[in-house]
């Protein structure tokens, strides 16, 4: 009886971190792509208004006149979690490009998602913002995790990806990049 | 030689349908569960079952306790993955049109909305519902050609050993197309 419930603590505990570090499923998992579909009709982006990691309101409205790739995710969201430390390399090479990177967290608390960071190589230095409730989820019309948009400096989504995508790729870039100029596509 | 030629061509195209529709079985050495996958139409669909410990400990680190997820991890969870490879447009899917078949007789699935209500009592965290929600395999969804794809949680509501097929359906601008995974087993 003893032995039973030992082994059972045990698979729980290598389970846990099985699944919270992703491996497990890795080799299983489709790979990442790097295309972008282009939304055929411009969608004037919804509101968002959410608190950063220092509890600050950051308001997607004030990011007007900027390029910006909104992730919605969560910890425990396998892609979520590949696709991470790529976005962080996207954000690296294009933030002095007025790009932006945002990633909205669903349901999880700053503490678990702070401890997450210190897991991802190179650890996200782009703003976490903090949807508890998932709240957005509806307002954004994601129905899936994780689901990534590109707003344009205009304030209108061009762009988006469902599932993990490998975001540091150079046509990714390119795509993000040629906003800045047109404006629009 | 016209005919051989002829015959030749056949054959390969014979093959190459086959071969888009071939189905893969993967048992896991370590712990037993199952994946089953198959690519049709420029689509792959995958069930991997979710061991029932598996899914105690994913929910239990969510915030649920063990006696309040029980019903949902004992009923033969799999993870899903539905992906758009090079489907000819834009794929749709309503995940309550997909079916479960035992010995060919269809059997219901409960959907997410179901498992919300049935899991959500005055005790359940608000942040473990939030995240049983988005765990699971969406409800409805349309992926784009060239990758877009989801993976998540699809209970079958099934005891163990239950061994059933499983069809995904999907429309493209109103055209109906289905893939059959066939002989999924139920872990124990």
């Amino acid at each position: 009886m003893v032995n039973k419930q030992l082994t059972r603590i045990l698979m729980m505990v290598s389970t846990v971190i099985l699944l919270t570090s992703g491996i497990s499923y890795a080799e299983e998992l489709p790979p990442l792509t790097h295309k972008l579909t282009a939304i055929k009709k411009l969608i004037k982006v919804p509101n968002l208004r959410l608190k950063n990691m220092n509890e600050e309101i950051v308001d997607i409205k004030d990011l007007k006149g900027k390029i910006v790739v909104i992730n919605f995710w969560a910890t425990w969201c396998p892609p979520c979690r590949r696709e991470m430390g790529s976005l962080e390399r996207l954000h690296l090479a294009t933030k002095d490009k007025n790009v932006v990177v945002l990633a909205v967290n669903i349901g999880e608390d700053i503490d678990t998602v702070f401890s997450f960071m210190g897991q991802v190589e190179p650890s996200p230095s782009f703003p976490i913002l903090f949807d508890p409730d998932a709240a957005s989820m509806k307002d954004w019309k994601v129905r899936g995790l994780p689901t990534t948009y590109i707003i344009n400096p205009n304030g209108f989504i061009v762009y988006r990806a469902v599932g993990g995508r490998e975001f540091d790729h150079p046509d990714i870039q390119q795509t993000i990049l040629s906003l800045s100029s047109n404006g629009q596509i | 030689m016209k005919n051989i030629i002829l015959a030749s061509v056949i054959g390969l195209f014979s093959l190459s349908c086959f071969a888009e529709t071939i189905q893969s079985t993967h048992i896991d050495s370590a712990t037993g569960a199952g994946t089953w996958r198959i690519h049709a139409h420029g689509v792959s669909f995958s069930l991997t079952q979710i061991l029932p410990e598996q899914a105690q400990a994913f929910y239990v680190n969510r915030g649920f306790t063990l006696k309040q997820i029980e019903s949902y991890t004992s009923s033969c969870v799999y993870m899903a993955v539905l992906r758009n490879d090079n489907a000819p447009g834009t794929i749709h899917f309503i995940r309550n049109n997909w079916s479960i078949l035992i010995d060919g007789k269809p059997h219901s699935l409960v959907s997410v909305d179901n498992w919300v209500q049935k899991l959500t009592t005055d005790n359940t965290k608000n942040s473990a519902l939030v995240a049983f929600r988005w765990a699971q395999f969406p409800p409805e969804q349309e992926y784009e050609t060239g990758g877009d794809w989801n993976q998540g949680m699809l209970s079958v509501g099934l005891p163990s050993g239950t061994q059933f097929d499983a069809i995904a359906r999907w429309d493209i601008d109103g055209k109906a197309y289905e893939t059959k995974l066939q002989g999924v087993r139920c872990g124990k």
